[in-house]
């Protein structure tokens, strides 16, 4: 469905001293480096997966995704869907496309959100009958009734963002490609938007790219990951992997009784643990202890734990994927372990 | 080929009409902006004609002919500010903001979304003080309106129209390089004021660069004065054509060159 092979972007960058006189002086000679935004970076997605596209800020995630929309003409490589390249026929590649730009509205900012799908639906030539049958179904899981007669500019963040994925659905794309969908939004509209691109996915067959910060988008809409760092690809393959190759911090949660201190616990003498390798934070009786399993084995942990102090309650939680990703974005973990 | 211009007509239709509602939208804004061109268009018309009221003749030209050459070179003005004023978006903004993104991820081409995104009501009041200009002074300059002539003004309007917006083309597409040309076209634009009178009023380097540099001069006073003398139409209006063909040639090649080259902004 979606091949990217080799894909690579340079910008140009002027180099500017500070202050008025810098300016002055890189008007005059100015000094120009090349940046490598984007490095060399190859992925596949079959068609139906919903692929979860992470990386910290400015790693090149939205450089790669404009790239696959066709805004940005790749330095060299080649990104095709459906055999289609965006650089020899933009038309018939961008029909087969939806784009949602969380931070920008494609909407017509002035005139009532109704106005924009009827303009949207004459730009993609979408017949009569498959527009109604469309509309109906956008309505259904994003719930637009209540302000598709409002003016954009009244419409909420979250009233928005369901609008402009509807927009961005209405000629029955077979790849949507989703920037920040649930950026600035609630729990309960990310739930809604998450449900909708769910639901989306599974009736329509649509490919899904979603590249977000908020790691439980990932974690309950995809399978699949693509992390990329500084422009290079770091991590592919499924959330599951994830966890089995870097999932290795897992949870101690208990609750002191009576007098006991935790100060008791010496676990970074006692097992020799890095800084990096444990973290523990007490709230009142509550302790929760984060640590590196593949050190200490949970087993020891808790022998320990329960040898050292009087505890009401304890359990063990598994490593979730926010954990992991802060560790590989902050490069703890080898990306080819 | 014919259902490809029926489509064209059609989106072009329907941008307008989002524009105009746009528009009507903003009830006391669109009231106020009406006044107040009333106001502007009125006083306009007073100051012109105390600007001429005191120049009898010029240069060889009848105060009529001359009145004659303003009100022509408004109309191929008013035709590209009604309907390609979008173009000066792109250099202020469209591009160093990034939102030129969303005319790339649409089925249409960009640089027709981009001339039609915006329709330019105001630009009527330049179209109608143009003809009114026309209208007063037809009877009295010695125009010979045989068919001929007529079909030769009305084809001449919408060459002459393309040589302000290749103009604007080329120099708005200079941001996708430089992110930002709007003074650029400003600049360029402004040399138009120069077309308004007959160009043996200018000194050599002036009237070189009006027409054969960024050639104004084709969008009124030469088509104008070949209505007027029926002298040169070869150079007259043939020169309207082919400045026409020229920029917009060029416009596109730029334009094309530099969608390649676009950036984007960050988010």
């Amino acid at each position: 469905m979606i091949y990217v092979e080799n894909i690579r972007k340079e910008f140009k960058k002027t180099i500017k001293q500070p202050g008025l006189l810098g300016s002055v002086k890189s008007l005059f000679n100015p000094k120009t480096e090349k940046v490598v935004a984007v490095d060399d970076i190859s992925f596949h997605v079959p068609k139906g997966e919903i692929l979860g596209f992470i990386g910290p800020n400015g790693a090149g995630k939205s450089t790669v995704i404009k790239m696959l929309t066709g805004i940005l003409t790749p330095s060299a490589g080649l990104c095709t869907i459906n055999g289609k390249n965006p650089q020899k026929n933009r038309k018939s590649y961008v029909k087969e496309i939806g784009v949602v730009f969380g931070q920008r509205t494609q909407l017509w900012w002035d005139l009532p959100l109704c106005e924009t799908y009827a303009v949207l639906k004459e730009i993609y030539e979408v017949e009569d009958s498959a527009y109604k049958r469309k509309m109906d179904l956008l309505n259904e899981v994003l719930d637009l009734q209540d302000f598709i007669k409002s003016p954009v500019r009244t419409l909420s963040l979250g009233q928005r963002m369901r609008a402009d994925i509807a927009a961005s659905l209405l000629h029955s794309p077979k790849v949507l490609f989703l920037d920040e969908p649930t950026i600035g939004l609630d729990v309960v509209v990310k739930d809604n938007i998450r449900r909708a691109i769910a639901k989306i996915n599974e009736e329509e067959q649509t490919t899904v790219i979603l590249t977000t910060h908020d790691l439980s988008d990932i974690e309950l809409l995809s399978k699949r990951i693509v992390m990329i760092d500084k422009g290079k690809n770091v991590f592919d393959g499924t959330v599951d992997e994830l966890k089995k190759n870097y999932g290795q911090m897992r949870e101690l949660h208990f609750e002191l009784a009576g007098d006991s201190s935790l100060e008791s616990l010496a676990y970074k003498e006692k097992f020799g643990f890095s800084d990096d390798d444990i973290n523990i934070k007490r709230e009142g009786v509550k302790a929760t202890v984060r640590f590196n399993s593949d050190i200490v084995p949970v087993g020891d942990m808790l022998s320990y734990t329960l040898s050292g102090v009087h505890i009401s309650d304890i359990s063990v939680k598994d490593a979730d994927i926010e954990e992991i990703i802060r560790r590989l974005y902050k490069k703890e973990v080898s990306a080819d372990a | 080929m014919l259902k490809k211009i029926k489509r064209i007509s059609k989106m072009h239709r329907i941008f307008i009409a989002q524009d105009l509602k746009k528009l009507m939208e903003y009830k006391v804004d669109f009231l106020t902006g009406m006044f107040g061109f009333m106001v502007y268009q009125t006083i306009n018309l007073l100051f012109l004609w105390i600007i001429f009221s005191g120049i009898p003749a010029l240069h060889g030209w009848s105060y009529d002919e001359i009145i004659f050459i303003y009100g022509f070179s408004l109309l191929p003005k008013a035709i590209d500010h009604l309907f390609f004023d979008n173009l000066w978006s792109v250099g202020y903004w469209l591009v160093a903001k990034g939102d030129f993104d969303k005319y790339l991820t649409k089925p249409l081409n960009p640089f027709f979304t981009v001339l039609v995104e915006k329709f330019c009501v105001d630009a009527a009041g330049e179209f109608i003080v143009g003809i009114a200009l026309i209208a007063v002074t037809i009877g009295k300059v010695s125009i010979q309106w045989s068919v001929m002539n007529v079909l030769l003004f009305i084809l001449i309007l919408p060459c002459a129209t393309l040589i302000y917006t290749g103009i604007k083309t080329i120099t708005a597409s200079i941001a996708f390089w430089t992110k930002r040309s709007g003074h650029i076209t400003h600049a360029f634009y402004l040399m138009n004021d120069f077309a308004k009178y007959p160009t043996s009023i200018y000194n050599d380097v002036i009237r070189n660069v009006i027409t054969y540099i960024i050639p104004f001069a084709f969008t009124a006073f030469y088509p104008a004065s070949y209505f007027l003398t029926g002298e040169n139409p070869l150079f007259n209006l043939g020169g309207t054509v082919i400045a026409a063909a020229v920029l917009m040639t060029i416009g596109m090649l730029i334009w094309n060159k530099g969608v390649k080259s676009y950036e984007s902004a960050g988010s």
